[in-house]
C-alpha cells in the first residue's frame, strides 16, 4: 500500500515541478515552429506535441514512485521510440494506433451489460481511463485514480494559468 | 512504535486502576481514566500516519457513544472533549463512518490492540474490558476491527456504509468477542453487565451491543438491546454462537465466516470504501453521493474532463506558443509558479503584447469560450475548479468561434 502523499506542500512542489518541465517543453516547441503563419497542419502537430510535452512532464514530476507515472513514461518513451523506428521504415502509422485498436477490442468484449452490482463496467472504464490501470487491483487503482486526478487538476490549473498568461 | 509501547502500558495502568476502582463510582470515576486511555490510545494512532491529516474529529462521537452505553449517558459530556477536530488521530477517512477507521490500520499488531480496548467500552462488561486490556495478545488482528456491518454489506461497502454511517459506533465491541476465548470467564460478574448497561436509547449503537457469545447473560444483554433495529440482519448473523478463532491479521467477527478467503475478502473490501471516501473528496460535488456505482460515475466523469480540458488547454497553448514564447518563458516560470492558477500576479504584463496579435487573440477569446462549452458538455464542471479569472473572461461575453470546434475535431 503506497503512502498517500496527499499534503499540500507535495502538491506545490508537483505543481512547480510540473510547470518548470512544462514550460521548458514549450519553449522548445515554440522554436522549431518558424513560420508567422502555421498551417492547420502545422498547428495540429504542434497541439499533439504540446500535449505530449504536458503528459511527459507531469509524469516525470511525479516521478516513478506512482504506478500512473511509470507507465506513462514508459509510454511516452516506446512511443517516441517507435516514431523514429517508424518514422525510419517510411512507416506512418503511429504506436498510439495500435493502443487504441487494442482499446477497442476491449470495450467492445466490455460492453456486454452485467448487472451493475458491483461497478464493474465503471471500474473497467476506469482502469481504461487511468494509465497503467490494467493491471491494478481494485484498491491500488483507486489509490492511482485519486493522485492522478490531483496530478490531472494541477496540470489544467498550471496550463490555464498559463494560457491565460499569454492571452491577458 | 516507541508510542505504541508506552501506550500499551498506559493501559495496562489505567486498567489496573480501574479494577480498584469501587463499581458505584464506575459511573463518575471511570470517564476520565477512559477518557486518558482514549488519548493514549489515538495518540498511539498517530503513529503510523506521519503525513495524514487529523481526522480526530471522527473519533469524538465514536467514544462518546460507546460510553453512553456503559455510563448511562453520564459519561458523554465528559466526552465532549474528545469531539475536537485537533484530536491528533490520524485515520485515513475523514468522511468515512467511524466505524470504517479501526478497519484499514494494516498488520500493526501494536494499532489493532488500541481499538479493541477502545470498543470494549462499547460493551456493558466491565471487568472484560479489563481482560481485554490484559488479554489482547500482540502481533495479532490488523485489519478485522471493523464492524460487523461490513460483513452484512450486502449491496458493496458504500451502500450500507452511508447508511449506518452514524450508528455503527457501538460496533467497537466486537473485540469483546475475540478476546474473549482467551479471557477467564471467572471474571465476569453477572450483575455487571446489567448495571454497567444502561437501556441506553441512543439510537447509534444499541442493537450492536452484542457481547460476546459464550455467557448466557451476556446474549441476554445482547437480546435486550436488539430491539432498536439497526443493520438487524448483521446481528441476527451475529447472534450465532461460534467463537471466532484468533488469525493472526484478521480476526473473524462475531457471525463471521472463518473462510480465510471471506476474511481477506472483507478487508480487501473495506479498504476499498476507504479509498471511495478518499476520492468522494477529491471529486467535487460528490458529498452526497452514496452508493459505489455512482460514485465510480463521477469520478469517471471528472477523469474524463479533466483529461479533455488537458487537451484543448495544449491546443491552445500550441497556437499561442510561437509568437509570445522567447522572452516570456524566464517571466512565467516565475510568476506561474507564484501564482495559484489564477494568474492574478500576471494581469498588467501582456496586455501590449496581446494588442499586436489579433489573430492570436481573437482565437484565444473564442477558445476561452470554447472551453467552457465543451467542458459543460461532457461534465457540469462544479464551480469550484474554475478559476476566477476564467471566470471573468467568460463574462465578457465573447462570441463563440467556429473555428475553435473545427480544430478541436482534427485533434
Amino acid at each position: 500500500m503506497n503512502p498517500h502523499p496527499s499534503s499540500c506542500s507535495n502538491g506545490r512542489s508537483i505543481r512547480t515541478r510540473f510547470a518548470r518541465r512544462f514550460l521548458r517543453a514549450l519553449k522548445k516547441i515554440g522554436s522549431k515552429g518558424s513560420s508567422s503563419r502555421p498551417s492547420p497542419r502545422d498547428i495540429s502537430w504542434r497541439c499533439r506535441r504540446v500535449k505530449i510535452a504536458a503528459d511527459a512532464s507531469m509524469a516525470s514530476a511525479v516521478g516513478p514512485r506512482r504506478v500512473w507515472s511509470r507507465t506513462m513514461l514508459n509510454m511516452l518513451r516506446s512511443r517516441s521510440h517507435a516514431c523514429l523506428h517508424a518514422s525510419r521504415l517510411g512507416n506512418s502509422r503511429r504506436p498510439g494506433a495500435d493502443r487504441h485498436a487494442v482499446g477497442k477490442r476491449k470495450r467492445l468484449v466490455l460492453k456486454r451489460k452485467l448487472p451493475n452490482r458491483l461497478g464493474l463496467n465503471q471500474v473497467n472504464q476506469l482502469r481504461r481511463l487511468v494509465p497503467g490501470g490494467e493491471a491494478m487491483d481494485l484498491d491500488i487503482l483507486l489509490d492511482e485514480t485519486a493522485h492522478y486526478i490531483k496530478c490531472l487538476a494541477t496540470q489544467v490549473k498550471v496550463m490555464r494559468s498559463i494560457v491565460d498568461y499569454c492571452s491577458a | 512504535m516507541d508510542d505504541n509501547g508506552s501506550g500499551q502500558l498506559g493501559f495496562q495502568n489505567i486498567s489496573e486502576r480501574m479494577l480498584n476502582c469501587p463499581s458505584s463510582g464506575l459511573n463518575n470515576a471511570l470517564p476520565e481514566k477512559v477518557a486518558g486511555m482514549a488519548t493514549s490510545s489515538m495518540a498511539m494512532f498517530k503513529s503510523p500516519h506521519g503525513g495524514e491529516p487529523p481526522y480526530g474529529s471522527d473519533w469524538g462521537p465514536i467514544v462518546s457513544m460507546s460510553h453512553s452505553e456503559n455510563f448511562g449517558g453520564s459519561s458523554m459530556a465528559s466526552y465532549g472533549g474528545f469531539a475536537n477536530p485537533s484530536n491528533p488521530i490520524l485515520l485515513e477517512n475523514r468522511g468515512m463512518s467511524n466505524r470504517s477507521h479501526l478497519v484499514h490500520y494494516p498488520a500493526d499488531p501494536n494499532r489493532t490492540e488500541i481499538s479493541p480496548k477502545l470498543s470494549v467500552f462499547g460493551s456493558g462488561n466491565f471487568s472484560q474490558m479489563i481482560n481485554s486490556f490484559c488479554l489482547t495478545g500482540y502481533g495479532q488482528t490488523s485489519d478485522a476491527i471493523g464492524p460487523p456491518n461490513y460483513a452484512s454489506n450486502k449491496s458493496g461497502g458504500i451502500d450500507n456504509d452511508s447508511i449506518d454511517a452514524a450508528q455503527a459506533h457501538g460496533d467497537f465491541h466486537i473485540s469483546e468477542e475475540r478476546v474473549v476465548g482467551a479471557s477467564p470467564n471467572g471474571k465476569r460478574k453477572a450483575s455487571d453487565p446489567s448495571s454497567l448497561l444502561d437501556p441506553n436509547e441512543n439510537a447509534e449503537g444499541d442493537s450492536e451491543k452484542d457481547l460476546s457469545g459464550e455467557t448466557s447473560e451476556q446474549k441476554e444483554v445482547f437480546e435486550k438491546k436488539q430491539k432498536i433495529k439497526q443493520n438487524s440482519e448483521a446481528k441476527q448473523k451475529e447472534a450465532k454462537d461460534d467463537p471466532k478463532a484468533n488469525y493472526i491479521h484478521v480476526r473473524a467477527r462475531r457471525g463471521q465466516a472463518t473462510n480465510s478467503h471471506s476474511l481477506a475478502e472483507r478487508v480487501r473490501r473495506e479498504k476499498i470504501s476507504e479509498r471511495m471516501r478518499l476520492l468522494q473528496e477529491l471529486v467535487p460535488g460528490c458529498n452526497k453521493i452514496t452508493g459505489k456505482a455512482v460514485m465510480l460515475d463521477e469520478i469517471i466523469n471528472y477523469v474524463q474532463s479533466l483529461q479533455q480540458q488537458v487537451e484543448f488547454l495544449s491546443m491552445k497553448l500550441a497556437t499561442v506558443n510561437p509568437e509570445l514564447n522567447f522572452a516570456i518563458d524566464q517571466i512565467l516560470s516565475k510568476d506561474i509558479l507564484q501564482a495559484r492558477g489564477g494568474g492574478t500576479s500576471i494581469v498588467g504584463f501582456n496586455s501590449g503584447m496581446s494588442s499586436t496579435h489579433p489573430y492570436s487573440q481573437g482565437f484565444h477569446l473564442g477558445g476561452v469560450l470554447g472551453v467552457s462549452t465543451t467542458t459543460s458538455q461532457y461534465h457540469p464542471i462544479p464551480q469550484a475548479i474554475w478559476d476566477s479569472d476564467l471566470q471573468t473572461v467568460l463574462h465578457t461575453g465573447f462570441d463563440s468561434n467556429p473555428t475553435v470546434g473545427s480544430s478541436e475535431t482534427e485533434l
